[in-house]
């Protein structure tokens, strides 16, 4: 019912744009062959109609496309060209003419007057808009151009609008051009206050011209005013930037959360330190690559069906990264349990191997993925603005979460797994299948880098060493959150993908690294078992 | 609780007084109060989880209270705070403690083990142009007689039984020369004869060393106790002759109570 | 006191003595070239470099293989090293043509005039040999304490010094640090410092030059492994390794395990500086290429594949390992990466002593081998 209703309702917004659409060019075309009498009134149905092809329209009178057509028989009308078709301009119908007809037709030329009047609608229509973020658009834009004239027309729109965001626009259009039009002293320095107020960063320059004008004239009850709306912009935009560290530090530690994870299983269980983990999320990213490679075959990369890939490599890669780990599990990590510097040495090795691997059959060079247009573009909000594929870790970095504690708390191999963990040889000899929970297990966590790395391939480079650049984090992560602690790791991920964020601008990325480091050092100092430290009561540990 | 001392024959050489510990708001101790003879050889039994590992962890450094006080007296009558001191100090001072898995240096001889277990120095000048005397030559030879190692001198301790390391383990505090010997579950994975063997190395070094022993092997508890400690909750239970404890019915009911019905 | 633990020992150690600091050297200086007796000074500094990495080796050697701090930070303090003595090297190049100063060029690059003060006491010989020491003894002092105090052991010390080792070739790859509005220039960045002129007043490049060089590193080496040998037949060489195999007990014992730890680490931390500043002269140059982590790791496959907790092991395994290094770069660029990899696993899986251990290890497989051939020789018979 819900369902159908919402069909209606969207049909019916169809067809009445397309009759209003055919009304407004019926009034456009009488209007330019003078066909009507109260101007005005026209005029301002016009301009309250937001219709985008009045602009259109005028676009093309302007440079003369539109043409007086009259067949034998019929009254007389217009013509305009569009993309090699001719149309009539009342109708929108295709008018089967050549070329050379076309050509040796009239332009239309309307009086001069009715041509400003035209072209005084199509700068405001804009403000009349059905869309908000046009609306938003046009209003700014008007108000940067600070010209008197548009001053009423923003006025009475900001008084009929609706919508908040629109309104606040209005009114920031408004102010700014207040700030150049304003008639009185006191006027102005309401203007000047009330652009503070709404954080204007677009009017901030303006405001700082009117600081230095108003010193040097000696108006201090502007300059103090003005100094306080600029102070009041920048406080705002002080705070933008750190909303968009803390937004990119939580996408970084998304991603260090979903690598860490199955470092810290690794470990946990295994007692295994895996320096291929990082090989793992590299996986994952050239996994992306082959599947866009056959996506790009199969359908073309022009095809809807193309921006699937993306969607179809996520689990593609946890299950190729996941075979892979099960066999190596198998064949080589299971030598290595309980002897964690051991361990790390030959997986150091293997990492080497695999990175060389990678090179060789990828070459050196980073390969692009492309991003699917669902991730491309940035959400705005509250002015801060955040780039999809951004906000898309950190959704699906919730999602492994989630998932990893579903796996761990509610299904058989969750409930072995921690059984492993706490006491391996109990485990056992209550006939849990330990060599098969470490398998499992194992193949999972590799899995889980694998679909960090196919993340990374929409805000990161796919590459031979992409795995690297995460490793020395990630690891920081396990030995900050407490080993084999997920709720520690996930922590200490978010905690260090933040405060990186937070030091790069300050100190530079290098810098800021190494403070990091030493935050870490100074931090193990006060909890050298991490967030959350193993217990244990065996001496030697 | 106010606790009375008791009466004193010999001076005392430990007391615990008041100490409380917790971990994670889990309180492992409990208003603890301990008192240690000069020569007393005391066994400390309880069920898992009664706190005697945390109880070992307090008199030796490793933890720290959250309140009471540990008291060693020295026998120039002074008081030296436990609570105050650094963890490897704490051997300097005259306290010994065996791990309860034998912790020996693998790859060395079991001669080099006592040997740098020697009561002395400990500073790094004089460890890097120590020389051998022949004085510390007969101390181990006479540890070695003690602990019957005599024969394994050359040998790696690595190579030992399980027996024979534990045997080290207390031969290498020995070599310290302590006034208190900790040893923690010294019968533990040894065979009948072993385990007898260490009950009477144990009540050989009584009267020359105090000790506290840990045990949960109640034959060895009969065979070296004079005095037992029931530990309960981070609490002393009760206190008093082997069979004064075991007759007791609040200790049966917490802890030999569990094995007879297990039984 | 005796430093060698038998005969065979000890005429390898002078045979060593002979061979590194007689013959070499000699049959690099008195036959000419082409003589089929010639060592050309190519080979000399090749091995001269092997040498330095040797020492580096033996150093990490000392600190994991006897005293289980699995170190992944020796690459850094041989950095350290060579760039303290690299600096001095740079600020002796002389007046050079393009600008007509007697700065490095990177510093010409930039438009600095003048040295900045933290390069300036550089150009004095002493002070940079100091400063081999000095620098990377600091910084393992510092991290030491911080790290020892805390009680960070095992693979969390491991994963620590990767760390450390990380963020300073970051520091070093940079060729100019802004911080809180100045600006510092480093120390070459990529480049790093190189194209040498004169050491001590002497052409650098000068085959006689180099021969001398050589044979310091050698002395350096063979006094090294000396010191060595004596401090494992010290007592503090047994608490060393007492620390390995059960700290607590060492602690118990009273011992302070970390003063102990501390001397080790500064103390290799320095050896290894040493070494970096005689691989300076003889490479021509240092880069922060040479103190990443993936520098650090290879330190420890040397040591591992030669024998760990051996004396002799890290010299074998930096010098068999760098010998695949040149050959396979050369013939299969590609698969020199897999190679290393593969030693790294094989090794840690087969080989837990080592080259050094194989004979002992493989001493009841050819035992069986042998007892297999004569039980079926007799059943033959």
């Amino acid at each position: 019912m819900k369902k159908a209703l919402l069909l209606f309702s969207f049909v019916w917004t169809v067809l009445a744009g397309a009759v209003e659409t055919v009304e407004i060019r019926t009034l456009l075309e009488d209007l330019a062959l003078e066909r009507i009498d109260d101007q005005e009134a026209t005029l301002q149905e016009l301009a309250d109609s937001g219709d985008e092809y009045v602009t259109a329209f005028v676009d093309a009178w302007r440079v003369g496309e539109i043409r007086e057509y009259q067949q034998a028989g019929t009254e007389l009308f217009l013509v305009q060209e569009v993309s090699g078709k001719y149309i009539r301009v009342s109708t929108g119908e295709t008018i089967d003419i050549s070329s050379e007809v076309y050509e040796s037709l009239d332009k239309n030329r309307a009086p001069r007057k009715l041509r400003r009047l035209l072209t005084r609608v199509t700068d405001t229509i804009g403000l009349a808009s059905k869309n908000v973020n046009t609306r938003v658009e046009a209003a700014l834009k008007l108000g940067a151009s600070q010209r008197a004239e548009y001053l009423p027309e923003l006025q009475r729109r900001f008084e009929n609008e609706k919508n908040a965001k629109a309104k606040r626009a209005f009114e920031e259009a408004i102010m700014i051009s207040l700030l150049a039009n304003a008639e009185t002293s006191e006027e102005l320095i309401g203007a000047v206050i009330r652009l503070g107020e709404l954080h204007s960063i677009r009017a901030k320059d303006k405001i700082l011209a009117i600081v230095a004008s108003a010193g040097e004239s000696g108006d201090e009850a502007l300059q103090v005013a003005a100094q306080k709306a600029s102070d009041m912009i920048s406080d705002h935009e002080e705070l933008l930037k750190h909303a968009g560290s803390f937004f990119r530090g939580l996408s970084t530690g998304s991603v260090l959360l979903m690598v860490s994870f199955g470092l810290a299983i690794t470990f946990g269980l295994m007692g295994i330190i895996n320096m291929a983990h990082g090989e793992f999320i590299a996986i994952g990213g050239y996994t992306c690559y082959v599947v866009q490679g056959y996506f790009s075959n199969w359908f073309g990369e022009s095809s809807p069906a193309f921006q699937w890939f993306f969607w179809v490599s996520l689990p593609v890669s946890f299950a190729v990264a996941g075979g892979i780990g099960f066999v190596l599990e198998k064949g080589f990590f299971r030598f290595l349990y309980k002897r964690p510097l051991e361990s790390l040495l030959a997986t150091w090795g293997l990492s080497m191997v695999m990175r060389q691997a990678f090179r060789l059959k990828f070459g050196a060079a980073n390969v692009q993925v492309a991003n699917p247009d669902l991730l491309l573009g940035n959400f705005e909000y509250a002015g801060i603005s955040m780039s999809y594929a951004r906000l898309f870790a950190i959704a699906f970095a919730g999602f492994v979460c989630v998932l990893t504690w579903l796996l761990l708390t509610k299904t058989n191999l969750g409930l072995y797994i921690r059984a492993v963990m706490q006491n391996r040889n109990m485990a056992s000899s209550l006939g849990i299948p330990v060599k098969r929970v470490n398998s499992m297990t194992f193949a999972f966590g590799c899995g889980l880098a694998a679909m960090a790395g196919a993340v990374l391939t929409q805000i990161g480079n796919v590459g031979p060493t992409m795995g690297q650049a995460y490793i020395v984090d990630s690891f920081m992560v396990v030995v900050v959150g407490g080993v084999g602690n997920l709720l520690g790791a996930g922590i200490s991920a978010m905690g260090i993908g933040v405060f990186d964020q937070f030091l790069q601008p300050l100190f530079g990325p290098v810098m800021g690294k190494i403070i990091v480091l030493g935050m870490i050092i100074l931090f193990l100092q006060w909890k050298p078992g991490g967030i959350f430290p193993t217990k244990s009561r065996s001496m030697d540990d | 609780m106010a606790h009375i001392p008791p009466k004193k024959h010999t001076p005392l050489i430990l007391s615990v007084e008041g100490v409380e510990k917790s971990f994670d708001g889990f309180k492992a101790i409990n208003d603890l109060n301990f008192y240690l003879e000069e020569g007393e050889l005391r066994t400390v039994i309880g069920p898992n989880g009664a706190g005697k590992s945390t109880f070992m962890d307090l008199i030796t450094a490793r933890t720290k209270p959250d309140a009471g006080k540990i008291k060693f007296h020295l026998d120039n009558g002074e008081d030296v705070d436990l609570t105050r001191v650094r963890e490897h100090d704490v051997s300097q001072l005259g306290i010994g403690r065996k791990f309860q898995n034998p912790t020996v240096y693998s790859s060395h001889t079991v001669y080099d083990n006592l040997k740098l277990s020697l009561a002395g120095e400990r500073g790094i000048f004089h460890s890097l142009f120590y020389r051998e005397k022949p004085a510390d030559r007969d101390k181990i030879y006479s540890v070695l007689e003690t602990i019957r190692l005599v024969d394994n001198a050359e040998d790696l301790a690595g190579a030992l039984s399980h027996g024979q390391k534990q045997w080290l383990e207390i031969g290498m505090l020995l070599a310290q020369d302590p006034k208190i010997m900790l040893v923690d579950e010294p019968a533990a994975g040894m065979s009948d004869e072993e385990t007898e063997r260490t009950g009477e190395l144990l009540l050989s070094l009584a009267g020359k060393h105090s000790l506290i022993v840990i045990e949960h092997d109640m034959e060895f508890v009969r065979q070296i106790a004079s005095r037992v400690t029931v530990l309960h909750q981070g609490h002393v239970l009760k206190e008093g002759s082997f069979d004064f404890v075991k007759s007791d019915p609040q200790v049966i009911e917490v802890y030999l109570g569990r094995q007879t019905r297990k039984h | 006191m005796k430093l060698f633990d038998n005969k065979i020992e000890f005429g390898g150690y002078l045979s060593a003595c002979v061979v590194l600091l007689l013959i070499l050297p000699a049959m690099n200086a008195f036959f000419p070239e082409g003589s089929s007796m010639h060592f050309s000074s190519f080979q000399l500094s090749l091995w001269g470099k092997y040498i330095t990495y040797a020492v580096m080796a033996m150093s990490l050697n000392l600190l994991w293989g006897y005293t289980g701090l699995l170190c992944l930070c020796q690459s850094l303090f041989f950095a350290l090293g060579a760039y303290a003595f690299g600096m001095y090297l740079m600020l002796h190049v002389g007046v050079d043509s393009v600008y007509n100063t007697a700065l490095p060029d990177f510093m010409d690059f930039q438009g600095y005039t003048a040295l900045p003060w933290y390069w300036a006491p550089f150009e004095n010989g002493a002070f940079a040999i100091a400063a081999t020491l000095l620098v990377p003894g600091v910084l393992a002092f510092v991290f030491g304490f911080l790290a020892f105090r805390s009680r960070i052991k095992g693979v969390y010390f491991s994963i620590l010094t990767q760390a450390l080792t990380y963020a300073a070739s970051l520091f070093f790859f940079k060729n100019n640090l802004d911080l809180f509005g100045n600006n510092f220039i480093l120390f070459g960045g990529n480049n790093g410092l190189t194209d040498f002129k004169e050491i001590f007043g002497y052409d650098v490049n000068a085959a006689s030059t180099q021969r001398w060089i050589f044979v310091m590193s050698a002395i350096l080496m063979l006094v090294v492994y000396l010191v060595i040998s004596w401090l494992l037949r010290t007592k503090f060489g047994k608490v060393q390794q007492a620390i390995r195999d059960s700290e607590n007990r060492v602690r118990f014992s009273g011992y302070s395990t970390t003063t102990y730890k501390m001397l080790i680490f500064v103390g290799t931390s320095m050896v290894a500086g040493i070494a970096g500043a005689f691989y300076v002269p003889q490479v021509g140059g240092i880069n922060a290429n040479e103190m990443s982590p993936a520098k650090s790791l290879d330190v420890v496959v040397w040591v591992a594949l030669g024998g760990r907790g051996t004396k002799f092991g890290p010299i074998i395994g930096a010098i068999v390992v760098n010998i695949i290094k040149s050959f396979t770069t050369r013939m299969y660029p590609d698969y020199w990466l897999i190679i290393l990899g593969a030693i790294f696993m094989l090794v840690v899986l087969f080989m837990p002593n080592g080259l050094v251990g194989l004979p002992k290890q493989l001493a009841p497989v050819w035992a069986r081998i042998r007892g297999n051939s004569s039980t079926s020789a007799i059943a033959a018979s």
